[in-house]
């Protein structure tokens, strides 16, 4: 295990940059260490939510279930980061799978142990929330340029390559 | 009625066989050009009567646009869309050198004078002169419209174009007309008919019990190309009502009843007959000869009918034809069935280019030529594709305008 000093700092600096170092402390002191090898699932998309994930070391990625039921890697996730943060804020299932690239260490901050904060008026607990809502800002503008890109791709002239196959198919297959 | 996406629906069933990628569908969809143009005339009354008239040119890949011109109050842009590309689809099937297009004015007909209609027609061709041509686009008659219709239209454009009788089909047979126009669409659907029922196995057309909604030009002739092959017409509608005897109608009678009392009803000796009647009644042999959309999934159940024959535009709504298919009821689809008139039309073109006439016996025999080897076509495709003859018509179509389109390139 690293040394709690060196947790306090991660999470003061990279996490959550308005927490003081004893705040920081605090948030610390209600979650749980977790190490998760390399090529294994952190969650699944789909389970019921566990809570914030503090990616301390390694790396991730993440990955969701498409219509046709091929999965498509969404983004990958370097350490530090948080992982997880939609479903510590809206008690909903995880909306993606998450799996270790990397040996992985988490601590993970268990959505009881957040709302129980939350209701004390745990001054750290709201800092927190606003760090999870520019997370959540973050990755919703990737996302919205990633529509923006393929809305854009689908009405983009046709591939003339269609054209060409048009052609062939009718002088084969369908020539009568 | 027979809306741009209902023809659509037919197209992309094709379409997904075929499987074609969704722009190359899109490409053969989109039409090349529609036009809407004010129509404004003078009327008897001294005042000032505003019309609107349509033209859409669908494809013109295989040749000059063709298609009907449509005075009725409900003409629209997307009728006329639907039924141009329903041109394109037909003139294709029956492997006619054309394109497809459609048009008309939303006006009823019943309503204006003669001179008015004559200045209503005159007025339009100007404001569409440019547009149409004996080797771009050839307008023909449709509802509301008659061969005096089109001998004005050739008269107003061979004014600013000079003399073209082709520019126009479905003229009178006095001023360039073509022997057998007149009764083309009917003797294309007997045609049409004894080829469809030689091959589902329902045999010959003597003796077959039939049941024809509309008894305009195309129910009638029908009617008595039917009677005179050795079918039994047993009911016939119009919008005034209908009639029916189990033993036959004597047709020739019911036809000059009719010419003299413009209806079929009030006809002596026979019972009468609701149009839902008529097309729920036990027969042989169901053709739908007047308006579109009524065969629904209302009524499509309780049709009795071994065999549907669509002599009009669109009789049978997307889900109808569903639950036909369903129940094994073979149907003859409009894009065939009623191409019999577009198809004299192109030997009147034909004959206007020449300047030759042809005899009667010509046209018929020509006729049954194309109908058919359409047929021929028609057929081998939906066994060996394992589609019904509508799916194998438009597969047909396609497969024929998209070679045009490709070997022409972009």
């Amino acid at each position: 295990m690293r040394p709690v000093k060196d947790l306090v700092q991660t999470v003061c600096t990279v996490l959550c940059k308005t927490l003081t170092p004893a705040q920081a402390e605090e948030i610390l002191a209600v979650t749980q260490p977790r190490a998760i090898p390399s090529g294994n699932i952190v969650f699944r998309e789909g389970e019921e939510g566990s809570g914030l994930f503090l990616l301390l070391k390694g790396s991730v990625e993440v990955v969701k279930q498409g219509p046709n039921s091929i999965a498509q890697q969404l983004a990958t996730v370097e350490a530090p980061s948080v992982l997880g943060e939609m479903s510590l804020v809206s008690e909903r299932r995880h909306s993606a799978t998450v799996r270790a690239t990397r040996d992985c260490e988490f601590q993970v901050l268990a959505r009881e142990d957040f709302l129980r904060l939350l209701e004390r008026d745990n001054l750290a607990a709201h800092k927190l929330v606003g760090a999870i809502a520019e997370v959540l800002a973050r990755r919703l503008r990737r996302m919205n340029e990633m529509a923006m890109e393929l809305l854009s791709r689908a009405d983009a002239p046709p591939p003339m390559e269609e054209l060409a196959a048009f052609k062939q198919k009718l002088f084969s297959e369908w020539s009568f | 009625m027979a809306g741009f996406e209902e023809v659509n629906y037919y197209f992309r069933r094709a379409a997904r066989v075929m499987d074609l990628s969704p722009h190359v569908e899109r490409m053969l969809i989109t039409p090349f050009r529609e036009v809407k143009v004010d129509v404004s005339i003078s009327l008897d009354s001294g005042e000032l009567g505003t019309f609107i008239g349509y033209r859409v040119q669908h494809d013109r890949s295989r040749g000059p646009m063709k298609g009907g011109l449509r005075y009725h109050p409900t003409v629209d842009m997307d009728e006329a869309l639907g039924l141009a590309s329903l041109m394109t689809w037909k003139t294709a099937v029956v492997n006619l050198p054309y394109g497809g297009a459609k048009g008309g004015i939303a006006v009823d007909p019943a309503r204006i004078s003669e001179r008015e209609l004559e200045r209503l027609t005159r007025r339009f061709v100007q404001q569409i002169h440019d547009l149409i041509g004996p080797q771009t686009d050839i307008p023909a008659p449709d509802m509301g419209t008659n061969a005096q219709v089109m001998a004005w239209i050739m008269d107003e454009y061979s004014k600013i174009h000079g003399f073209s009788p082709a520019v126009v089909t479905g003229k009178p047979v006095d001023l360039f007309g073509s022997r057998g126009r007149e009764e083309a669409t009917g003797r294309g659907v007997l045609f049409a008919m004894e080829e469809f029922l030689k091959d589902v196995g329902g045999g010959e057309i003597r003796g077959k019990r039939c049941a024809i909604q509309g008894f305009g030009n195309v129910g009638s002739w029908t009617a008595r190309f039917l009677h005179e092959a050795g079918a039994k017409v047993v009911a016939v509608s119009d919008h005034r009502g209908g009639i029916t005897n189990p033993e036959g109608l004597d047709v020739p009678k019911l036809v000059e009843h009719a010419r003299r009392t413009r209806t079929v009803a009030g006809f002596p000796g026979v019972d009468s007959i609701s149009n839902a009647e008529l097309l729920v009644s036990d027969v042989d042999v169901l053709i739908p000869a007047a308006l579109g959309g009524v065969i629904t999934k209302e009524n499509a159940r309780d049709v009795r009918a071994r065999y549907l024959v669509e002599a009009a535009n669109a009789p049978t709504t997307p889900e109808a034809d569903e639950i036909l298919t369903e129940r094994g009821i073979p149907i003859l689809p409009d894009i065939y069935a009623n191409a019999g008139g577009v198809t004299v039309s192109y030997f009147e073109w034909t004959q206007n280019i020449q300047q030759f006439t042809w005899e009667e016996a010509k046209i018929v025999g020509e006729l049954r030529r194309y109908m058919s080897e359409a047929y021929a076509t028609l057929s081998r495709v939906a066994r060996e594709r394992r589609v019904p003859l509508r799916t194998a018509a438009f597969i047909v179509a396609i497969g024929r305008v998209g070679r045009a389109t490709v070997l022409r390139g972009l």
